[in-house]
């Protein structure tokens, strides 16, 4: 709908023959970050990560706890400095990016000052903005409260509201300046269901407006509500890019189940259908015997479904969509095998990111 | 629905940060300070209970209107808890900045183009704005109750305890970059009482622990903030009178504010290269 049509008006960036974009809202080339562990040891966040965002792109960055969304985003915002590649935002360094006032955000871990009203935190935002100096300050302060939808808290003190109501307080925070990148750590992870709809509603606005928004989230539901293109990632590494919906079959398929005579019976025809899928091209994700039941996840379905009926004595078949929580389980145990076939091919910026997907 | 506004937010370019960097941002220093006074604990620790230690120790008939220096023994207590409360209030601020630098309100300060500088002026200004209330509160009472002087003395004594007070938020700093912990920050309540001890300001030192004492941080402040009252000669308790030289109280000020200044430079590097 809406936001569909947004993406023309920022496609300002330029793809040139080379694949290099000039005025990427997010340019990150082989992007690695390394941690120190308590004992020494180097532990790798973020391994070798590719990733262009677009002006006016909305970006999902899925993936199960511990893939490295929040230290990518970290280094987007500046916060962090990368061990290896390079990082650019909005054509600049990314700390350089944030002194110019370009990048709101909404962060996980982002305290609050307990003893300000929320119009006073917002002014104090404001405050340290020099372009948002005199009397331009509580106007933006105001005006974001609005955007965010929490005018009427701006009276209440910081420690009297919910963990929802903070993170809109973050929120309006990071509309203050006007940025051209909004970047928002798993946003509604405070919020109730009401909260989490009325966030999106005023963020449909924010993307409206043109504003480039990359957000992380481990709810499948967000990514397909809200971002036309979805980064999955897992142990620091993009295993699938592309439009939502494609990411979402390829990765995370579809579950085909269907039901057998007994246990025996299931066990001998998951042995035989695997050759037979292998041959139709079908990739398996995972499979699982649950009594007499047989459940496959495959990212061909339909193929699938037509060989399993085959089996003699198989009923009473069921296709549902795969769970994510079945996919981040499987990624977080071996990122590599299962999803070397996920490429999308449809994916724009594909010249970017199939390498590091296929190798 | 087709019909889109106009992508307002990416063609109108941000506004650029102005050139020249401020040292102190006015609606930051008013919020920082509103924050405080906010709190109970402010008025209770920071501003009570010097005025309450003063009442107690600097207004006994038996020895508050012995001369001392220009001045009598009533204004030398007084001169020593306004330097307590001042300093308890600078490293309180300078322990909690610390903490918000390191912790969750640091990360959201991170995100906006605030310059380092006026962050550090702003802490400051509001270390001094909020160490004058118990210093304004003891003067008071010390006026009210019987502290006696040339006005030399007042305003000079005055003049060094607010001043001088600004270093020990290095102190503060230092403490809160070093430990992390709200309980360190907690904590430096008590160092400041035991600084005191040892800085001759609640009870006269003499021997050892006096010689000893001479090189602690706080020895030289006080010292030089009760020099426009003494001229640097101490006679209280059962000692012998004895002299500080102006040039050694200096030196120990300069040296403790280098050395609290290096510690928390250290610090801060430290900070940043885990980033």
């Amino acid at each position: 709908m809406t936001i569909h049509a947004t993406r023309t008006t920022g496609a300002t960036g330029a793809t040139g023959a080379t694949g290099a974009v000039r005025d990427a809202a997010v340019d990150l080339r082989g992007l690695r970050r390394t941690f120190r562990s308590a004992h020494g040891e180097e532990v790798v966040a973020v391994d070798g990560l590719d990733l262009l965002v677009r002006p006016g792109e909305v970006v999902a960055l899925l993936g199960p706890n511990g893939a490295g969304k929040t230290t990518t985003l970290d280094v987007v915002l500046g916060l962090s400095r990368p061990s290896g590649g390079t990082a650019r935002v909005l054509g600049l360094d990314p700390r350089e990016a944030v002194r110019a006032g370009r990048v709101g955000a909404v962060l996980q871990t982002g305290g609050l000052l307990p003893t300000l009203t929320v119009g006073e935190t917002l002014r104090y935002l404001a405050a340290c903005h020099p372009g948002l100096a005199g009397r331009r300050g509580p106007e933006a302060a105001d005006d974001a409260l609005h955007r965010a939808g929490i005018a009427h808290l701006a009276g209440r003190r910081v420690s009297r509201c919910s963990g929802g109501e903070q993170q809109r307080v973050r929120f309006a925070a990071a509309l203050l300046a006007d940025p051209a990148l909004l970047v928002l750590d798993e946003p509604t992870a405070a919020m109730d269901v009401a909260a989490r709809r009325a966030f999106w509603d005023a963020m449909h606005a924010e993307a409206a407006a043109g504003r480039t928004i990359v957000f992380a989230t481990h709810y499948l539901e967000e990514a397909e509500a809200f971002a036309h293109r979805t980064v999955l990632m897992a142990r620091g590494r993009v295993v699938a890019d592309g439009p939502t919906q494609e990411v979402r079959s390829r990765a995370l398929g579809r579950t085909v189940s269907i039901a057998l005579a007994d246990p025996a019976a299931a066990r001998t025809a998951l042995a035989d259908l695997r050759p037979r899928l292998a041959r139709a091209g079908v990739a398996v994700l995972d499979t699982a015997t649950d009594g007499p039941r047989l459940v496959l996840r495959v990212d061909d379905a339909d193929t699938a479904a037509r060989l399993v009926l085959d089996v003699e004595g198989a009923h009473d078949l069921e296709v549902a969509p795969g769970s994510l929580e079945d996919a981040f389980l499987l990624l977080t145990a071996d990122a590599t095998t299962t999803t070397a076939r996920t490429t999308p091919t449809a994916n724009p910026t594909a010249t970017h990111t199939a390498t590091e997907v296929a190798r | 629905m087709t019909a889109l506004p106009a992508p307002a937010a990416t063609a109108v370019p941000a506004p650029a940060p102005t050139g020249r960097v401020a040292p102190l941002s006015p609606t930051l220093l008013r919020l920082e300070l509103l924050r405080l006074l906010r709190d109970p604990v402010t008025w209770i620790f920071s501003v009570g209970l010097p005025g309450f230690l003063y009442v107690m120790l600097g207004t006994s008939t038996e020895y508050a209107d012995v001369s001392a220096g220009h001045g009598n023994l009533a204004m030398f207590v007084m001169i020593a808890m306004a330097a307590y409360g001042a300093v308890t209030a600078t490293v309180g601020v300078g322990g909690r900045a610390a903490l918000e630098r390191t912790q969750g309100w640091g990360r959201q300060l991170g995100l906006t183009p605030l310059a380092d500088l006026t962050w550090v002026g702003t802490k400051a200004a509001t270390g001094v704005v909020l160490a004058s209330l118990p210093v304004l509160l003891v003067y008071g009472l010390g006026l009210a109750l019987g502290a006696e002087g040339t006005m030399g003395a007042w305003l000079g004594s005055l003049a060094v305890v607010l001043v001088g007070a600004s270093l020990f938020s290095l102190l503060g700093l230092a403490i809160g970059l070093g430990f992390g912990t709200d309980q360190a920050v907690a904590a430096t309540g008590g160092v400041v009482v035991v600084l005191g001890f040892l800085g001759n300001v609640f009870y006269p030192l003499s021997g050892v622990l006096l010689d000893i004492a001479r090189f602690s941080p706080m020895y030289g402040y006080v010292g030089l903030a009760r020099y426009p009252l003494t001229d640097g000669w101490t006679s209280m308790g059962a000692g012998p009178a004895f002299h500080d030289s102006l040039g050694l109280l200096i030196a120990n000020v300069s040296v403790w504010t280098v050395l609290f200044g290096l510690v928390a430079l250290l610090l801060v590097r430290r900070a940043r290269s885990r980033q």
